[in-house]
């Protein structure tokens, strides 16, 4: 098998098959209009619409892809979150933020131009505020927080000449 | 007069009744809503969710790329050199 092949097991494991603990077959969007599912997530609607609206802006200026996965990760946590960061339309360019509140584990994955820009020392930093504000049992104040971080870590995408 | 008396209890009792009601009404649909807050070692049940700041753009540019690029099957791989961090609280 080739190295990073996703195999038919981890497909389902990943949402193929619908399972309440699976994640979406699809990423989409935070903003309560239009996704009233989103409702029945961890956050608040209030957290939902600061998520959509840091998630808009981190994409604005820096030219990257964020995304943001809350739900089980397996034992495996760190495999899960590339699989899922895999799945993403770009990956290059994209930032998976993957959180497990049950499990407690936070996983963040830059892809390969993304992390020209965005070190894993930063990743880190972003990953320890993250955590902090879990610890004391808030979610989408650490989301958006790491949203901003990694942002303002990462800069303004370089304008094409 | 013992008759009106005893109205009087049953009215009192009523209105005490209905008060208590009210309070546990008002008890358990917070409580409802308090169970959707997460705590840090205790089980937190909730839908997964997975977000894009815009979904339908984003998947859009990413088949395109696939397809200028020659293959779709990157979509279903990890990509070989990924970064990132992680951490547990």
């Amino acid at each position: 098998m080739i190295a990073g092949e996703v195999t038919s097991s981890s497909v389902e494991r990943l949402g193929a098959t619908q399972s309440p603990s699976a994640p979406p077959a699809a990423p989409q969007s935070a903003n309560p209009k239009g996704n009233p599912e989103v409702v029945d997530g961890p956050l608040s609607v209030r957290a939902l619409l600061r998520i959509d609206e840091a998630l808009r802006l981190a994409d604005a200026t820096t030219g990257f892809v964020f995304s943001v996965y809350i739900g089980e990760l397996g034992p495996n946590p760190r495999e899960t979150a590339e699989l899922l960061h895999g799945r993403l339309p770009d990956p290059d360019v994209s930032v998976l933020m993957a959180i497990s509140p049950n499990e407690r584990v936070l996983e963040i994955v830059t892809g390969s131009r993304a992390r020209r820009r965005l070190f894993d020392r930063d990743a880190k930093l972003a990953a320890m505020s993250m955590s902090a504000a879990f610890a004391g049992g808030d979610l989408g104040g650490g989301i958006v927080a790491g949203i901003a971080q990694l942002a303002d870590h990462a800069g303004r995408a370089p304008v094409a000449r | 007069m013992p008759g009106s008396y005893v109205r009087l209890l049953v009215i009192l009792i009523a209105i005490a009744a209905a008060f208590a009601l009210v309070l546990a009404a008002f008890v358990f649909a917070g409580g409802s809503r308090r169970s959707k807050r997460y705590r840090p070692g205790r089980p937190f049940t909730f839908m997964p969710v997975w977000f894009l700041s815009a979904p339908e753009e984003q998947s859009r540019a990413g088949i395109a790329r696939a397809l200028t690029s020659g293959s779709l099957a990157g979509r279903l791989t990890r990509p070989r050199e990924t970064g990132g961090a992680s951490d547990r609280w």
